[in-house]
């Protein structure tokens, strides 16, 4: 398995009256190669999920196996060596640094892996091609449309060719024309081999993933296999 | 990620963000530019004043005393401290102020007069060049004791030239210099009010920086008075005691013989007192002129120091999503703290150095325009100020790194 939590709690406020159970006790595996989407009403707790799936934050109980090792166990160098070169994400509010420019923000992951200058800007360069932004390199971000912000997230998700991808509601501020084209590129990604976990409260964009689990109140109410709408 | 990778992220983020490392730098410029300028300058002055001051000599007391008879009393007062003995009293001598006119070839005291108007040099600073009248006093034999002179050539007024009334005058160094240029002035006659004066002296520099000099004087035997400045009496007169506590005992035994010789007021009047006080005085203030000048100081940099600070924390809420962005995608802790670092350094280095050097020129533009000296900034301050803004800036530029570091990534992503 390459991702397996078993039994995992995020807890605010714990042992308040007014605590809050982001995640209750939820167990899931997930294999090399899949396309799971993750749906839930707003709440339910799935922005929660990917951070822990992306060891942006930690569980207040449960284990979690990235590949078969403790999480739990690793350093902070560790984890921030596996969210460098096992994982790219997509966030919501694209999460872009506002005083570096498109080009510098995807080379950013390749700086903290070490990569050289010539090299840095050539996998820069080809992840902008892929989602059709090499005309606009040298712009600040808030230059940019909001469509055009989420692909330069999503060249920086890329750029590193991770074989880890979470999302997390990547179609949510972009119309329906646009969130098109971004569903369409994970399906794409997902058939290139990269595990893709997308996070949406639409069903309809939840159709695009071979499986589908939901959430709701923080448990996993359904994980079932479904028929794929290939875009 | 290596020094040169966090080098150059530095530099990127510090020109990715002008207005923020503008302002940032802005605080630093203008504290330490202000505190050099303005501690300097007042420094520089109070350091000229004292230094007048100390050219003058310690240890004086001024004399006044004149009888209604209009006799010449300064053979009585001049006896009576000769009998005081050297280890109280080392010298007298009349300070009267003489006018007259001083002709020697082409060179004429009035005409020096109208000098003052090139007093400044075009950059500001006074000029020692310019050719003023020289001041004349009467003295005794013991003048130069008295007002901290050392005979360089020739010889000093004798007694026997007071006794005789000769017409001969001695010179400080730059009335000489006025009035014969490189030539030597000994035996030499100036013409004073038409009267042949001999050269006989001439003393060594002692107030080479000064406009007004102590070094352009002419002393003539106090007796030439009577031909000088018929009808004008001399009044005024400096003692000069053997040591600071030998002053007050020279104030106290020379108002008990004033008091005598006056009968108490009845025949005149007679007062002595000592310079030490008012000099005590001019250091106090001085002294006074420093705390003032460290609070100005203090507060200048704190005010600098509370601009850096504020826009370092202005900023942090910005700074610590990006620390969130950047540790998502996989900054360690330790990247982080190295790239803030380095870009506080930088800022606060580059600034602290513009800061230098705005602060010499304003030193230096202030210090001519205002009191026209030469000043150039003191160095303890300029280093206090600069460290103290510079290692004020690296901390709270740190800060926010420090503080975000130390999040779990979601926490810093989320901060608002
Ligand atoms: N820092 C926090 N402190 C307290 N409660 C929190 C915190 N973060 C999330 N929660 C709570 O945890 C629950 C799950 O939040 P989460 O962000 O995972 O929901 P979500 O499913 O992603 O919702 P949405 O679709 O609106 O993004 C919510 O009830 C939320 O209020
Ligand atoms: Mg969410």
């Amino acid at each position: 398995m390459l991702i397996e939590i078993k039994d995992v709690y995020k807890i605010y406020g714990e042992g308040l009256e007014s605590e809050v159970r982001a995640l209750d006790g939820v167990s899931l595996s997930i294999d090399r190669g899949e396309f799971v989407a993750v749906v839930g009403q707003s709440g339910s707790g799935k922005s929660t999920m990917m951070n822990v799936l992306g060891c942006l934050d930690i569980p207040t109980h449960g284990e979690y196996y990235l590949d078969g090792t403790n999480v739990r166990e690793l350093s902070d160098r560790e984890l921030s060596r596996i969210r460098n070169r096992q994982i790219g994400f997509i966030f919501q509010q694209y999460n872009l640094i506002q005083s570096l420019t498109v080009l510098e923000n995807v080379e950013l992951p390749l700086i903290y892996q070490g990569v050289g200058a010539d090299e840095r800007r050539e996998l820069a360069m080809e992840a902008l091609e892929r989602v059709g932004l090499l005309g606009r390199i040298k712009h600040k971000p808030v230059e940019m449309s909001g469509g055009q912000q989420q692909r330069v997230a999503i060249a920086r998700a890329i750029a590193t060719h991770p074989p880890i991808i979470m999302a997390d509601e990547p179609t949510g501020a972009l119309d329906s024309h646009t969130g098109h084209d971004v569903l369409r590129f994970l399906q794409q990604l997902n058939k290139e081999g990269s595990t893709v976990i997308l996070i949406t409260h639409d069903n309809g964009i939840a159709a695009t993933a071979r499986r589908c689990v939901r959430l709701q109140d923080g448990k996993i109410v359904e994980d079932r296999e479904q028929e794929v709408d290939w875009l | 990620m290596n020094i040169r990778q966090a080098l150059k992220m530095a530099l990127r983020s510090i020109l990715g963000n002008k207005g923020r490392s503008v302002l940032t730098m802005l605080g630093i410029i203008i504290g330490i530019a202000s505190v050099m300028t303005i501690v300097s300058v007042v420094n520089g002055q109070n350091q000229q004043s004292l230094k007048q001051f100390e050219a003058m000599g310690t240890n004086r007391v001024s004399v006044s005393l004149s009888l209604y008879d209009g006799r010449d009393c300064f053979q009585d007062l001049y006896n009576y401290c000769n009998s005081l003995g050297k280890d109280l009293v080392v010298g007298v001598t009349p300070s009267g102020y003489a006018n007259a006119t001083i002709v020697y070839g082409t060179k004429n005291s009035n005409a020096m007069q109208k000098n003052q108007e090139n007093m400044f040099s075009e950059n500001g600073t006074v000029r020692t060049d310019v050719e003023l009248p020289p001041d004349l006093y009467y003295g005794s034999d013991q003048y130069a004791v008295c007002n901290n002179y050392q005979l360089e050539k020739g010889r000093d007024l004798s007694f026997l030239d007071i006794r005789q009334h000769n017409q001969v005058c001695v010179l400080g160094a730059r009335a000489a210099r006025n009035f014969f240029g490189y030539a030597d002035p000994l035996g030499k006659d100036l013409s004073v009010n038409g009267y042949p004066f001999k050269v006989v002296g001439v003393y060594a520099e002692k107030d080479p920086d000064s406009a007004f000099s102590q070094d352009n004087v002419i002393i003539f035997p106090y007796t030439a008075s009577r031909l000088l400045s018929p009808g004008q009496s001399i009044s005024d007169f400096v003692v000069k005691a053997a040591s600071r506590e030998a002053t007050e005992e020279a104030v106290t035994r020379l108002n008990g013989f004033l008091s005598g010789l006056t009968g108490n007021g009845e025949r005149g009047w007679g007062n002595a007192y000592s310079d030490n006080q008012w000099q005590n005085t001019l250091n106090e203030q001085a002294a006074m002129m420093s705390m003032v000048l460290g609070g100005i100081a203090a507060i200048s940099l704190l005010v600098g120091g509370i601009g850096i600070m504020n826009i370092m924390l202005v900023t942090v809420t910005e700074r610590t999503r990006e620390i969130g962005i950047r540790r998502a995608i996989g900054a360690e802790r330790s990247s982080i703290v190295t790239q803030f670092l380095i870009e506080a350094a930088m800022l606060c280095g580059i600034g602290g150095i513009i800061g230098l050097s705005i602060g010499t020129v304003a030193t230096r533009i202030t210090g001519k325009l205002l009191v026209h000296m030469d000043i150039w900034p003191s160095i303890p301050i300029t280093l206090g100020a600069f460290l103290l803004s510079v290692v004020l800036g690296i901390l709270f530029g740190i800060y926010p790194a420090a503080k975000a570091s130390k999040l779990q990534p979601v926490e810093a992503l989320r901060a608002e």
